[in-house]
């Protein structure tokens, strides 16, 4: 087991050392952070462009450049934004706030799939399994933007007009500068007001695709010989599908669920802008690309594809767990 | 699998108990902020470009639309630029108005500074101030001491004296040669005065070292120093929320903010957004890019909402490069714009946001601003195609068959017109030109040019001459200094930013002049005749202003908004909330 992750480990250094050199390639080739100054009227003079391009490295060999960068990244030190502000800095402050917006989200998105998807495969053909599919896929077709402004219209507003304050929030992870002059429970209750919105959104949302992948993969099991010899033994109904059945069934999700949340770690781009958390997929959007920073772009490869990397690694041992006949020797 | 279904039930419960309680919190909590924050006094601007890095506006770090908002009244200025475009002395920190008086080749200005100005740690402000202010700026060559960070010299390179007398209270700056825009210098949310107290060091590298810093944004700006009605507290930041939040200045000797904290939250370009923070009362002003639907929207949150639209001094034109081959004959150039009703374009583009909108006719001035006047000839009025025809013909083109002029050496009419991409505006704005341009006999194409605003390394930017037409903006201004790289001959490769590549003697002339004349009334004359001659060399075409759109709370009284550099947080410190 150990070596198994050990090598795991070492294939996906080499594969993170590719993909950053391809990313550097592609973004020392397109981006010019230079290219915003040059329009300002007047222009600023020539000296500021020399000092800038001197600044940012843009007179170095390429291949240089890549050392720089990587000898850096490989002692925690990603480099500096073309504004001066250390790319470290900045990461690990959006890790968090990407990991308070996505953990509540995934776990509840992972129950309901289960639940969901035990009960399409248990009851299929019946009218709740028919229900839920109709569900599941209206949630699979909405597009998430659209998704989060209904929930921000409907959701929020009704709630809110419930209770006649302001109980749900649509902007941020708190009220802005209520830290400065609350403390306590009342902004712990904000911070959550604020929470409940984006959790939703992406909570359902995930949830509707991995509840499908529930459901076949129960649909296989419910049918497989052990099963019936479980049954044939005298274990209950509800014994065999939930130790036999669910056990085994659990394994394709584990996959799906393993590789989601790397992903959403490196951004759920589309609720961080809606609801706007200043999190990872924001900062490769606006901070990376949007201002030509390949820093800030190289960083969040670098972050992001560790944690598809580990939770990679972490689905393979969550595989052991669950079936022994895969654990290695 | 016991274990997982107990957890998976606590984590429900959880969840659900979590939800609840947030609930109730929520509900008492909604009656000291959110919607009614206007109770607690504050105001939550949305800001919509990016959060400021740095907040030290002279370097490309700090040059950014909310680092000029956040410090639109934290730095004493000693002119500023009205919502009418006008340039107004500052009452507060001066006792009178500046005096400006050249004699010979040189120009000396005197500001009487009011005595009760201060810092907000008690230090007074003096001629120190405007001497460091000058010191940082007069040069950004390294061999000359200068600061090689600096985005602009404008006019302080021309100071050669800053003097102060009455204990500092009457400051004496020299320009040689005198300086058009002296009006300009220590003015604006990004050159304005600097508290030398903080900032100055004994030598010139460590000066320019500080200024290469900057004060990024972590760190606030240096002991919180504030000369205006604001501050902004470094414990008032929070970086990673990208909040920052004034507060009235303690020791400001003028008149004192109304509201106890200006709040600028981050919320990005998307419209949604904004309206939906806007309409659930979590903001209380926006300041967005306009777009129809954004507009509309805005409109029906009314009379919770009040909103606004301007024209700005930002501007789009079309940009002929004279180096092609059909473009480098005025006939052609000339024919372009008789072909296209400006008008029709002004209709199907900001004609859509307000009544107000008019088509641009003139280089350097817009239709707002005291100094316009309509220069253009009575023929770029409408769409001219027979005119153009004619031009075209007298230049050697014929008609061919498929309704496109040619010319036996040029080639075929075809032009391509370039801009930015993803820019929907400026691609109407082509788009509506193209069949106009078609009646005329000329081919126009659109082009989505991602390099248009690069180096000179990228062959089809602007700078390099790779392109035939192109439509973008400039920003104009109440000043004139700005304008002579725009339209001046180029010299050899030196083209500035005369991107047309054209120009004349005379023009140059002008400019020669108009840059070293200090009286306003004979800058609006030069600038007007260079206008003229200017519609008739036809390096450029003016087509109209883009609008600015202001949105906020009727609960706040005092909104103006200011739709030039100075923004729409010019006079927060006036405003008061219900």
């Amino acid at each position: 087991m150990f070596f198994f992750a050990v090598r795991r480990i070492l294939a996906s250094v080499l594969v993170l050392l590719v993909s950053s050199f391809l990313v550097f390639t592609l973004c020392a080739a397109s981006f010019d952070p230079l290219a915003k100054y040059y329009n300002l009227n007047p222009r600023p003079p020539e000296s500021f462009f020399t000092n800038l391009r001197e600044q940012l490295g843009l007179n170095d060999n390429f291949f240089l450049r890549y050392w720089h960068w990587l000898s850096g990244a490989v002692t925690g030190d990603f480099g500096e934004t073309i504004n001066g502000t250390p790319v470290a800095d900045q990461l690990f402050g959006r890790i968090l706030v990407t990991g308070r917006m996505i953990v509540a989200a995934v776990v509840i998105a992972v129950i309901l799939a289960i639940v969901v998807g035990v009960i399409g495969a248990v009851r299929q053909h019946r009218p709740s399994d028919y229900l839920f599919t109709f569900l599941v896929y209206v949630l699979i077709a909405l597009p998430t933007f659209w998704f989060a402004a209904l929930l921000k219209e409907f959701v929020a507003g009704g709630v809110n007009d419930l209770f006649g304050a302001q109980v749900l929030f649509t902007i941020g992870e708190e009220t802005p500068g209520l830290s400065l002059y609350a403390s306590g429970w009342e902004l712990w209750s904000d911070r959550l007001g604020h929470l409940v919105l984006p959790t939703v959104s992406l909570a359902l949302l995930s949830f509707a695709a991995w509840s499908r992948f529930q459901r076949s993969a129960m649909l296989d099991v419910l049918g497989s010989d052990y099963m019936r010899l479980a049954r044939a033994k005298g274990l209950t109904y509800r014994r065999t599908v939930v130790r036999h059945g669910l056990r085994n069934a659990l394994i394709p999700l584990t996959t799906v669920v393993a590789l989601g949340i790397g992903t959403l770690f490196g951004g759920a781009v589309i609720t961080e802008t809606v609801f706007v958390w200043h999190g990872m997929g924001e900062y490769l959007l606006s901070n990376g690309i949007g201002e030509n920073d390949i820093n800030v772009v190289l960083g969040w490869l670098l972050v992001s594809a560790v944690f598809v990397v580990l939770f990679n690694l972490m689905a393979d041992l969550l595989y052991a767990v669950l079936d022994p006949r895969i654990r290695l020797a | 699998m016991k274990l997982s279904k107990r957890s998976a039930a606590v984590l429900a419960a959880g969840v659900a108990g979590a939800m609840t309680l947030s609930a109730c919190g929520g509900s008492d909590d909604g009656g000291g902020g959110g919607s009614e924050s206007g109770g607690s006094g504050q105001v939550v601007f949305g800001e919509s470009t990016d959060f400021p890095e740095n907040l030290f506006p002279l370097i490309s770090a700090g040059n950014a639309t909310s680092t000029a908002n956040i410090e639109a009244q934290l730095f004493p200025q000693t002119f500023e630029v009205q919502p009418d475009f006008t340039v107004k002395w500052n009452e507060e920190l001066l006792t009178e108005e500046p005096v400006s008086e050249v004699t010979g080749d040189t120009q000396t200005v005197t500001y009487k500074l009011n005595p009760d100005a201060v810092w907000s740690d008690g230090e007074p402000i003096t001629a120190d101030d405007f001497d460091v202010a000058w010191r940082m700026q007069r040069s950004s060559d390294p061999a000359n001491g200068g600061c090689p960070e600096l985005l602009s010299t404008s006019g302080y390179e021309q100071i050669t004296a800053v003097e102060g007398t009455d204990e500092g209270k009457t400051v004496t700056v020299t320009y040689s040669p005198p300086f058009a825009d002296w009006q300009a210098s220590f003015t604006g949310n990004n050159s304005p005065l600097f508290p030398a107290h903080v900032v100055d060091a004994p030598t010139q590298e460590e000066l320019c070292a500080k200024v290469a810093a900057g004060w990024p944004i972590a760190d606030g700006i240096p002991s919180d120093i504030s000369g205006g009605p604001w501050q902004l507290k470094k414990e008032n930041i929070d970086v990673g929320g990208q909040i920052a939040v004034l507060t009235p200045n303690e020791n400001f000797w003028g008149e004192k903010p109304k509201v106890a904290r200006l709040v600028f939250q981050n919320i990005g370009n998307d419209p949604t957004t904004a309206v939906q923070g806007l309409s659930r009362g979590e903001l209380n002003m926006i300041y967005p890019q306009p777009q129809l639907d954004l507009v509309d929207q805005v409109a029906d949150l009314a009379p919770n909402v009040e909103s606004e639209i301007s024209f700005g001094l930002s501007f789009e034109h079309l940009d002929f490069n004279s180096q092609d081959p059909h473009l480098a004959d005025v006939n052609v150039r000339k024919a372009f714009a008789l072909a296209l009703d400006r008008q029709q374009v002004v209709d199907q583009t900001v004609g859509q946001f307000s009544s107000d909108a008019e088509v641009l006719n003139n280089h350097i001035w817009k239709t707002n601003q005291p100094e316009y006047e309509d220069n253009a000839p009575a023929e770029y009025n409408a769409a001219n195609p027979e005119q153009a025809k004619q031009l075209l013909q007298q230049s050697g083109y014929t008609l061919g068959q498929d309704g496109v002029f040619t010319h036996p050496q040029r080639g075929r009419l075809a032009i391509q017109i370039d801009t930015t991409a993803n820019n929907p505006l400026r691609q109407t704005t082509i788009e509506v030109m193209i069949p106009q341009l078609k009646a005329a006999g000329i081919e126009g194409t659109f082009n989505a040019n991602t390099d248009i605003f690069n180096g000179p390394d990228k062959p089809t930017s602007l700078i390099a001459g790779g392109f035939q037409a192109a439509v973008f903006a400039w920003v104009g201004n109440p000043f004139v200094s700005a304008q002579p790289p725009i339209y001046q001959s180029p010299q050899g490769d030196a083209v500035g930013q005369n991107y047309a590549r054209v120009g004349t003697p005379e023009i140059d002339a002008l400019f020669a002049e108009l840059i070293r004349t200090t009286e306003r009334e004979r800058q609006v004359e030069i600038t007007n005749q260079i206008d003229v001659l200017l519609w008739d060399l036809m390096p450029t075409l003016p087509l109209y202003q883009k609008p600015t759109f202001i949105a906020y709370s009727s609960n706040i009284d005092g909104v103006v908004d200011n739709p030039t550099q100075a923004g729409p947080l010019w006079n927060a410190s006036t405003w008061t909330v219900e």
